[in-house]
């Protein structure tokens, strides 16, 4: 026993000398940033995660601000030849990366060729057509593309981040990926990596030179939690000054606080409905019928699932390409509507009939209305949402079997199109190029991104006729000609558009009211402030 | 048999176990159904070039067992040249692989996250048993009563508490009062400091006292019952009749006596919470070998999971030969049967 007394009043008098360091000491402004999953590995090269952090570090030549919204960075103004083959870019003059060594177009065009070369995993998929860059002079760029493209400046570009040579040239293959070390986070932006622990947190220091200036906090750090819950209690608690992305399921608590700032916004996010549209797979013949689609279509209560499913945190969805993609965003399209009795009237006039009285209709080959309906186990909410579809369903005459099950299993069954009915999302990029890809022949193939098996050569020829239109009116014209044929053939139903939420504590920071939708390095310079405690 | 036939006979038991083991673990992750390249790269930005590569990297292009086309062409060497035999390769130079997700060396991931796993459990343990011990001995020594009664409930209730749902209790009840997650408080103070392991201190209140709640009521009816049983005896009733103390009858005479069983569970236990912690290191985000196996069970990152559990089937086989030994020691009626 007395043992215990003194160890604890020593240990007592040490943590009070403690505190009264602590105070004595002058703190830099320090901002608290809360997650569920901070980033891969530090390696830009074989990175997949962490694209709010990597753009602290590196800079890009143009910058996404949110939405449609591209603005200039490393690169200052730019300009394409008439045959649309050359890009040429003004670079920034006097820029240096953290290691004192200077930035010119010289090492911008560097950059560009290495990653193709080498073919570096995390950012080479943007970059086909891309055939060469080169550096005219210490301020000019010229990139030459073998056709002409419309994504240079919204995707192609946006992902580039400018490497310094220095660390990176005599590295080769796979060493390149290999590099796992904080000098692979050197970069020329306005924060600089001073400590990472993996699963833990990591944080960064302000690189004061900055070209667009000192940024407004002196130290950023990044804590992971590894649930939901413990990301919401620790905003509550103030442990962190802000969480980005907070799941729809966690926003009331947040709401209710007077402490917690909550911001929403349009995102690229889609949550759909796949309606198994492969040529080879095992769904039953009576799914592939455009009656049987229509009429499912008809008995998704997209309002219902907004509020049930979301929260109310989900705008009901119309096309494959979500209204936070601006003028790509087919707004003509008229949604088919929540109606049973439509559903049901349209199942009787093609013949289908409950011929056994089971409540379940029949196909002309006798075989019943069933279908496989899933939905990955990843988030609590599909569980519920699954439960709304298939109560729906049988009102009409169909019959599914709903199973949430582990992402892997859902994944393999899906690959090998062996499935009906899934129900899953994508958080597509800002360019409409990547998520119109996914509906393309060529992605059926083994390892390719279509998740539903659908094509159609029509659809096919519009892909590449808008891959190469550089006029935007014309693009968004073909590109609103795709949303119909999609939303014609049914291989997905769009269901919702789920809001990016964000939220932090007001009595200590202040961002935008476009902060759930902008990135946080373009956050921090337009709109952040502290408050004055 | 002696106690030299004893002793060999167990630890060729645990070896036995330890080779199905290392088999079992290889052979687990992979019947599952998916694919980790695709579940690593589902991500617009890697090209079906780049999967192959990363493929190929890993050897996930290799045969799993055995392959069987070049067996019957009589290629022996390339028959054999499968994951299998490279995990075994690995496995004998002390090589626990590559992690799918981030390239690190599972040896050192594991390395750098095991003593944060041991930290926590012995705290945790510590206080179970502490708790256990003093709850079960009171509980019997009154037994019948009130108090008697009250242990029991409320350690049944304990024992049936799921983990994960008294964490998550325990973190609303202690929000602004300790932190609601992680090992320590990011940029606050140098590691080895006595700040430091203050700091470390006040995050690990939480996890360690759920953990210590749930298996505190399992060392509190083992406890209870054995000294129960104990109190029953002749020689206790000598030492009452002695005049002796009620503390001294429980100290010097039962204690001893009822700790025969208790010894076998808490090593027993011990070996078993490497892996227990996995439901507690989730919900308060402790950075440990629980959580490294939560994510990469999420990211089918094999060769962490296979170096995961093969820590904790080792840290099991062993606590159990330790349970043998100990009892070996502390019973003689085990070295004789």
């Amino acid at each position: 026993m007395r043992f215990h007394t003194r160890i604890f009043s020593i240990l007592f008098c040490l943590s009070m000398l403690l505190v009264g360091v602590a105070v004595a000491q002058d703190e830099p402004t320090t901002l608290r940033i809360g997650t569920t999953y901070m980033i891969d590995t530090l390696n830009p090269a074989n990175g997949f995660y962490g694209y709010a952090i990597r753009p602290l570090w590196y800079d890009t030549l143009v910058t996404w601000a949110g939405g449609d919204n591209f603005e200039p960075s490393l690169a200052e103004s730019w300009s394409v030849s008439d045959d649309g083959l050359t890009w040429t870019f003004k670079i920034r003059d006097g820029v240096r990366f953290s290691d004192g060594s200077r930035l010119t177009a010289e090492d911008v065009a560097w950059n560009i060729r290495w990653l193709i070369e080498n073919e570096v995993p995390s950012m080479i998929g943007y970059l086909n057509n891309v055939e060469d860059a080169q550096a005219i002079d210490e301020t000019t760029l010229e990139i030459t593309v073998s056709e002409p493209v419309p994504d240079m400046i919204s995707a192609k570009l946006l992902y580039v981040w400018m490497l310094p040579p220095s660390v990176w040239q005599d590295l080769n293959g796979d060493d390149i990926v290999e590099l796992d070390d904080p000098i692979a986070t050197v970069g020329s932006g306005p924060y600089i990596l001073t400590d990472y622990q993996e699963g833990e947190y990591l944080i960064m220091e302000a690189n004061e030179d900055y070209w667009r200036g000192a940024p407004p906090v002196d130290q950023i750090i990044y804590q992971e939690y590894a649930t939901e819950d413990a990301l919401v209690q620790a905003l509550l608690a103030g442990d962190i000054d802000v969480v980005i992305s907070v799941p729809g399921s966690g926003a009331q608590a947040l709401i209710d606080s007077e402490v917690v700032e909550v911001v929403t916004g349009n995102d690229v996010i889609l949550e759909e409905l796949i309606i198994n549209s492969s040529p080879e797979g095992t769904q039953p013949a009576s799914l592939n019928d455009p009656v049987v689609r229509l009429a499912i279509a008809h008995a998704i209560d997209k309002q219902g699932i907004a509020n049930v499913g979301y929260l109310g945190y989900a705008e009901p969805a119309t096309t494959v390409l979500p209204t936070a993609m601006g003028a790509f965003h087919n707004s003509e399209i008229e949604d088919i509507p929540y109606d049973l009795d439509a559903a049901n009237r349209v199942l009787d006039e093609a013949g289908y009939v409950d011929s056994d009285g089971d409540g379940v209709r029949e196909y002309s080959d006798g075989t019943p209305l069933e279908y496989r309906l899933y939905a990955p186990d990843s988030d609590a909410y599909y569980a519920r949402i699954l439960e709304i579809i298939s109560q729906d369903l049988a009102d009409i005459g169909i019959s599914t079997l709903p199973t949430v099950m582990s992402d892997d299993s859902l994944l393999a069954l899906q690959v090998d199109y062996d499935n009906d009915l899934i129900y899953w999302g994508w958080n597509f990029d800002p360019d409409p190029g990547f998520a119109l890809n996914v509906f393309t022949c060529a992605e059926t193939v083994d390892g390719g991104w279509s998740d539903s098996g659908y094509c159609n050569e029509e659809y096919d020829a519009l892909y590449q006729a808008q891959s190469t239109a550089t006029d935007p009116d014309e693009r968004r014209e073909i590109i609103w000609r795709m949303q119909e044929l999609l939303f014609e053939d049914k291989p997905y139903i769009p269901v919702v558009y789920p809001l990016s939420i964000s939220a932090y504590r007001s009595d200590r920071v202040k961002f935008s009211p476009e902060f759930a939708t902008q990135p946080l390095y373009w956050a921090l310079y337009n709109g952040f402030s502290f408050v004055d405690s | 048999m002696t106690r030299t036939g004893y002793l060999p006979r167990k630890l060729l038991f645990a070896l036995v176990t330890l080779g199905i083991v290392i088999t079992f673990n290889f052979v687990l992750f992979r019947v599952l159904p998916g694919d980790p390249v695709k579940m690593l790269f589902r991500n617009p930005r890697l090209t079906q070039e780049a999967q192959e590569r990363i493929r190929v990297q890993f050897g996930l292009d290799k045969p799993m067992f055995l392959d069987t086309e070049a067996l019957l062409n009589g290629d022996l060497g390339a028959a054999f040249d499968s994951q299998f035999t490279a995990y075994l390769r690995n496995l004998a130079q002390g090589n626990l692989g590559v992690s799918f997700a981030n390239r690190q060396d599972v040896g050192e991931l594991l390395r750098e996250r095991v003593w944060r796993t041991v930290l926590l459990v012995f705290s945790g343990e510590l206080l179970a048993i502490f708790l256990g011990m003093a709850v079960g001995l009171l509980a019997a020594w009154k037994r019948g009563t009130r108090i008697d009664a009250a242990a029991l409930i409320l350690g049944l209730l304990a024992w049936a508490l799921p983990t994960f749902f008294l964490g998550i209790i325990l973190l609303l009840l202690a929000r602004g009062v300790l932190p609601a997650g992680g090992m320590v408080t990011p940029g606050y103070a140098q590691p080895g400091t006595l700040a430091y392991w203050l700091d470390v201190a006040k995050h690990l209140i939480l996890p360690a006292t759920t953990l210590a709640i749930v298996n505190a009521s399992g060392y509190m009816l083992i406890m209870r019952s054995s000294t129960v049983e104990i109190l029953a005896e002749d020689y206790i009733l000598t030492a009452k009749a002695k005049g002796l103390s009620n503390l001294r009858i429980l100290r010097d005479h039962a204690l001893k006596n009822a700790m025969l069983p208790m010894v076998t569970l808490i090593a027993l236990t011990l070996g078993y919470t490497v892996g227990g912690a996995i439901q507690v290191e989730t919900v308060f985000s402790w950075p440990g070998i629980g959580r490294l196996v939560y994510d990469s069970v999420a990211k089918q990152d094999y060769p962490v999971l296979q170096g995961a559990f093969l820590l904790l089937a080792v840290s099991v086989i062993l606590a159990n030969l330790l349970a043998d030994i100990l009892y070996s020691a502390l019973d003689p009626r085990v070295r004789l049967g």
